[in-house]
């Protein structure tokens, strides 16, 4: 097929969305974030990624080496913790299940090295499609999280380049996962049939502090 | 400047209006002191007599100032006029007071409330029961519970979940000093308060605090709060609710004070707190003296007098009388004092009050009148004088003659009684304190501790040493700090006081029963004398009396009059208070607005809408929806103003006769892995999977352990120990979690995983006798023939550029392909299916047609022609349950059960009938005897029914008892219009019966 494709993320239609009031009494006056004082919660959806769901036993230790081999990352095993090493990243779901974020990644290429390196009864399940990773940073964000879930992500330890918090919890009446990053701001992995959603619910929540979402 | 604003209190001028009037007040006020700074002296009318009433407190408590704030859309019915901020523009009006507050139509009457004696819901209004719609329409009406707007509100409300380590429950001095100590160790502190400004009673308090006037000890005390990053004070937020695991509610009023207007953000929002420890420090309220006619304007809580001259600067009134059981009331007598407005009388129920306070007024010149008991207030819209008589001792009878007093102000004190609400919301039973005379907080059910006046600790230097130390215990319980209040004792000059006397109904000369109304309750009018009237009708029980009389029913929920109605009842009934009890409170504290308890989960929040990939393209095509779970569906796709019946036979045909495409994508998918998948999967679905080879598909069904068909799909094998099972759109979570429970309960030692794949794959079922060629035009690397790829067989390969796994399931009947790419490229995919198609005039179709196709196949679906009691056989699917299974299967052992045998079951049938184009209600219920008489023998009903084009007549799936054996049978359907559609019995595979058209 010579004809391009097109490829829709799952908050393609959402890309430049703005909410913002002209005569909002609570401006965001927290520090300039960006030079976007004007934005006091700015969402950024990640480029297309691999996204891959990974089953296995985290107390064998040959499959916490092959995950380790396979994507150059320790296997988290404490629950509601992530790993990172560059693009890619290590949620803990549950003692049996972690899923792997590759931003940008190839997930046919990345299932193959992990099922090379992996023995046993695992499995590895190709999930890019049904998921997009958003970022939302600025001074708004913590007020917009508490309005979305009833997890309290205050009492969450800061994040370091290589790991920090994550939890799958209830966002408003959707699902995320959500977890911290070292510069403040926070991830959130969310279903693509609840996208449109979501953005409509994070633009209302951000209004207060002027919303807009941005592609990568 | 208003004739009782004092000179000294100045500030910058509001106006707005009551009932219609146009009046000034100043920044600062409340709607209440307004009211009174301009000598407004009715404010509402009571429920029963309709007896004009003033402003009688300044909080909460508030029983007669209930109004109706603004008007149209944003307005809000039973405000307390104490807890309404004016603003510029402010527009209220009494709730209660048909046809209006001064000349009152009910007030003439005024006789009216003896039709209205206690239980008079029950005695009056109940027969004849059709006249009860009548009657209630008139007692709303005159008892002005406040309009309800009828346009939709157009405010924002929103919530937060916080969490904290101690929550600190009001702002009085207790509260402060909780929330200083608790915030020094380092723990996560919220302290809310429901005025606008913290500082509870020190906010019209003339004590000092450390050599300072309290009101600046105030402010330097939050300004230390405010500077501290793990404190967050809430102002203006009410604490309604408290739940378990210490889980509150509170309401944050954030721009009420700015007006009604939609222009400010959101209007209220509700903090939803879950906190580690909690401190009530919510106060006292102080108790009114119940006497005749104690009711009419101009009789307040001494307190509330202190609070409106020291706070607000307003005095409301000229010649004071007030009348007390205790020394603290003093402090209003002398705050009077200090305005220069005229103390009549101190009027004391002891026989020698000699408190410091007591010597104090008696200092100034003021006059004490001891062993008295102020019996009667006199006058109409305005007290005019008070009578006083001597009383005995315990306070029960008159002993001496009656004097008339002139005044236009009676401040009264019968003590105080701790805010006990929110510590009996968590079940905590209320204890009786002779000592304090009124309840303390019960054995905490919580992780909480009461602190200062709420716990009955009344004096300051109680309440800030009780504040310190709850503070810090709540601290240290939460994992932070030593459990000790760490900053010094603050010192404090307060007056030592003398015991007060308990006294809860004050004598006249007439007894109960025959004196002028002694009012307890004043928003349900429930009197001393209705009390008694209970009881003698034999009323035992407190939680009984409270309903037959209402007291405490009203927007106050009892707040002033509770202790006095108990104590009262417990005299009626010749026993001890603790031994009547008291009612239990329950959430809302105050009243709270509906919008802030819905938040934003309102109109596109209310509940998420799931969107497949390809939903703009069916919405630029003018697709309608169907709500199918929480998806969006395409239900038709019409053209050129054409009926839903038009388009759907037109894309049924299309289907039929050449090809259509249809978004799948919301169909449930889950991956399943690991060496015992395909012995899960038998076990779960009826049939067998063990030999379905890679490539293969297989249709099962999935019962419950009942027997009952709980869901049904089809399942692939993608390789060794892989599978992808496709359950019902609205099944899938249900089923993931089914197959979860049955793995991690009932088989741990199978190893297998599930994944939902839902929304990783987008699905376009390309289906009809074209199918074939629209494919080929797309994909070039699949083999396409029947014999390469067959029905029931998937392959993967590209379309379109785009790997993709195409299944040959059919769910019309036609030949299909249903194509499965990753969602991101699901609309590319899409729309070149829909160009590859063009020259077949490929069409669209929805999940209306979807469902004609179906049905001309006679494919159940799921919830539509089964609703939980159906069996495979009933749905007459015998082929589909294996019978020689090794290990069994969910439900099978129900199967064999005697009910699921018996003869005469429901049992899945088609209806043709007798005439094609009727087509009947699905619903539609099945009888053999149309002629038989009412009550009928219902026999069946009608589970699915469409005009088929293809065939051109209708057609309907229904389940029949004994269906399977009654084909060629007429039954009928009788119509709610009394009409009655014959059909006969017929296969339920109207289309294609030996299955040709799909194996093509």
């Amino acid at each position: 097929m010579s004809k391009s494709i097109k490829l829709e993320s799952p908050l393609y239609y959402f890309h430049g969305a703005l909410n913002r009031k002209s005569n909002t009494e609570n401006h965001a006056t927290g520090a300039l974030f960006n030079g976007e004082a004007e934005y006091g919660l700015v969402i950024k959806e990640a480029t297309l990624s691999a996204h891959l769901n990974l089953r296995g036993d985290g107390r064998n230790p040959s499959f916490c080496s092959g995950v380790a081999d396979a994507l150059g990352l320790k296997l988290p095993v404490i629950p509601g913790t992530y790993q990172r090493s560059g693009n890619t990243s290590l949620y803990w779901l549950g003692p049996n299940e972690w899923l792997v974020v590759d931003i940008g990644g190839d997930s046919e290429k990345l299932e193959a090295k992990l099922r090379k390196s992996l023995t046993g009864h695992i499995a590895v399940v190709d999930v890019s499609g049904g998921q997009t990773c958003i970022n939302l940073r600025g001074p708004g964000v913590a007020t917009v999280l508490k309005k979305s879930s009833l997890y309290d992500f205050e009492h969450w330890d800061n994040a370091t380049a290589v790991s920090g918090r994550a939890v799958q919890t209830n966002f408003a009446k959707a699902s995320a996962i959500v977890s911290n990053n070292s510069d403040g701001s926070y991830n959130l992995v969310i279903r693509r049939s609840f996208a449109d959603y979501v953005a409509q619910w994070l633009l209302d929540a951000g209004e207060e502090f002027g919303c807009r979402i941005e592609a990568e | 400047m208003s004739a009782n604003r004092l000179l000294t209190h100045t500030g910058t001028p509001l106006d707005f209006t009551f009932n219609g009037k146009a009046y000034q007040g100043i920044a600062g006020d409340t709607l209440a002191s307004a009211l009174l700074a301009n000598g407004v002296n009715v404010v509402g009318r009571s429920f029963k007599y309709a007896r004009p009433r003033g402003i009688f407190g300044h909080g909460a408590e508030e029983p007669n100032g209930i109004i109706q704030l603004g008007s149209g859309a944003g307005t809000v019915p039973n405000l307390k006029a104490t807890q309404v901020e004016l603003y510029q523009g402010l527009e209220a009006s009494s709730v209660n007071g048909w046809p209006s507050v001064n000349f009152d139509v009910m007030g003439i009457i005024g006789a009216f409330g003896r039709l209205m004696p206690p239980g008079f819901y029950y005695k009056t209004f109940m027969y004849p029961k059709k006249l009860w719609m009548t009657y209630e329409h008139f007692i709303r009406k005159a008892a002005g519970l406040g309009a309800t707007p009828v346009e939709a509100d157009p405010d924002s409300y929103d919530k937060l979940n916080q969490h904290c380590d101690v929550l600190v429950v009001g702002a009085g001095p207790a509260g402060l000093i909780a929330a200083r100590e608790a915030a020094r160790t380092g723990a996560r502190v919220i302290i809310a308060d429901e005025q606008s400004e913290f500082g509870g009673s020190l906010l019209a308090s003339k004590q000092t605090i450390d050599g300072r006037q309290a009101t600046s000890w105030v402010t330097s005390l939050v300004a230390e709060l405010e500077a501290c990053s793990n404190v967050q004070l809430l102002p203006k937020s009410t604490v309604f609710g408290y739940y378990d695991h210490n889980f509150l509610t509170i309401l944050e009023r954030r721009t009420d004070h700015l007006g009604l207007t939609a222009a400010h953000g959101v209007r209220q929002r509700m903090h939803r707190v879950r906190a580690a420890q909690v401190v009530l420090a919510t106060g006292a309220f102080e108790r009114p003296l119940v006497f005749s006619h104690n009711d009419i304007p101009g009789v307040m809580l001494a307190s509330s007098v202190s609070t409106y001259v020291n706070r607000y600067g307003v005095a409301p009134g000229n010649k004071l009388v007030l009348f007390t059981t205790n020394d603290n009331a003093y402090q209003t007598a002398l705050d009077w004092h200090e305005t220069g407005r005229d103390v009549v009388a101190v009027i004391d129920t002891r026989s020698n009050p000699s408190g410091d306070i007591v010597a104090a007024a008696k200092a100034k010149g003021i006059s004490v009148i001891a062993g008295h008991g102020l019996i009667e207030a006199q006058g109409n819209q305005r007290v005019k004088r008070a009578l006083i008589a001597p009383i005995n001792a315990l306070g029960t009878e008159v002993t001496g003659p009656v004097r008339r007093l002139d005044c236009d102000l009676i401040a009264c004190s019968g003590g105080w009684s701790p805010a006990i609400h929110l510590s009996s919301h968590t079940g905590a039973k209320p204890v009786w304190d002779e000592s304090i005379v009124g309840f303390r907080p019960g054995e905490s059910k919580q992780q909480e501790r009461s602190a200062g006046a709420c716990r009955g600790t009344f004096d300051l230097i109680g309440c800030l040493a009780e504040g310190a130390t709850a503070g810090a215990e709540a601290a240290k319980m939460s994992g932070y700090g030593e459990g000790i209040a760490q900053f010094p004792c603050s010192a404090v000059e307060e007056f030592v006081e003398q015991p007060q006397q308990a006294l809860f109904l004050v004598p006249h000369t007439k007894s109960t029963s025959r004196a002028p109304s002694q009012f307890v309750d004043f928003q349900l009018d429930v009197s001393a004398s209705g009390i008694e009237l209970a009881v003698r009708e034999g009323f035992e029980s407190v939680e009984h009396v409270k309903r037959y009389t209402a007291l405490g029913f009203g927007t106050d929920q009892g707040k002033l009059g509770n202790i006095n109605g108990m104590a009262i009842l417990a005299n009626a009934l010749d026993q001890t208070i603790a031994e009547t009890g008291t009612t239990i409170f329950r959430p809302s504290y105050t009243p709270t607005t509906f919008g802030a308890i819905a938040g934003r989960d309102v109109n596109n929040l209310f509940d998420p809408e799931r969107y497949t990939a390809m939903h703009r393209w069916h919405v630029e095509q003018g697709a309608e929806f169907e709500d199918v779970g929480q998806w969006k569906r395409p239900w038709y796709f019409p053209q050129n103003n054409e009926t839903m019946q038009e388009a759907v036979n037109r894309e049924g045909l299309a289907v039929r006769n050449t090809v259509g495409i249809l978004d799948a994508s919301t169909l449930g998918k889950i991956d399943i892995q690991g060496p015992d998948a395909a012995e899960f999967i038998t076990r779960m679905y009826t049939n067998s999977y063990l030999k379905l080879a890679p490539g293969k598909c297989r249709y099962g069904v999935m019962l419950k352990e009942d027997g009952m068909i709980f869901d049904d799909g089809v399942c692939a094998c993608l390789g060794d120990n892989h599978y992808l099972m496709f359950t019902t759109t609205g099944g899938a979570a249900g089923v993931l979690a089914w197959l979860e429970l049955w793995q991690q309960t009932e088989w741990p030692d199978l190893k297998v995983y599930f994944t939902s794949v839902t929304d990783h794959w987008t699905t376009a079922t390309v289906t009809g006798p074209n199918a074939r060629k629209v494919i080929a035009k797309v994909c070039s690397d699949i083999e396409l023939s029947n014999e390469d790829f067959s029905f029931m067989d998937w392959r993967d390969g590209t379309v379109a550029g785009v790997k993709a796994r195409i299944f040959r399931i059919s769910f019309t009947g036609e030949l299909s392909y249903e194509v499965n790419v990753p969602a991101q490229y699901g609309r590319h995919v899409w729309e070149a299916l829909m160009a590859a198609g063009e020259e077949f005039k490929i069409t669209p179709y929805g999940t209306e047609t979807m469902h004609v196709l179906r049905a001309e196949k006679g494919f159940i679906i799921v919830g539509q022609d089964t609703d939980g009691s159906m069996t495979p056989a009933d749905m007459n699917m015998d082929w589909v349950v294996g019978k020689n299974k090794a290990f069994s299967f969910v439900g099978k052992r129900s199967l064999s059960r005697s009910d699921s045998v018996r003869e005469n079951r429901k049992q899945l049938v088609g209806l043709k009938t007798l005439q094609g184009s009727d087509v009947l209600p699905e619903g539609a219920q099945v009888v053999f005897d149309a002629k038989q008489k009412i009550p009928m023998s219902m026999q069946g009903h009608v589970t699915s029914s469409y005009f088929s084009a293809s065939l051109g007549h209708s057609i309907a799936l229904a389940v029949v008892k004994g269906g399977h054996s009654r084909l060629g049978q007429i039954v009928h359907c009788p119509l709610a219009d009394g009409s009655t559609i014959a059909a006969e019995i017929v296969s339920s595979v109207f289309y294609d019966p030996k299955g040709e058209r799909h194996h093509v």
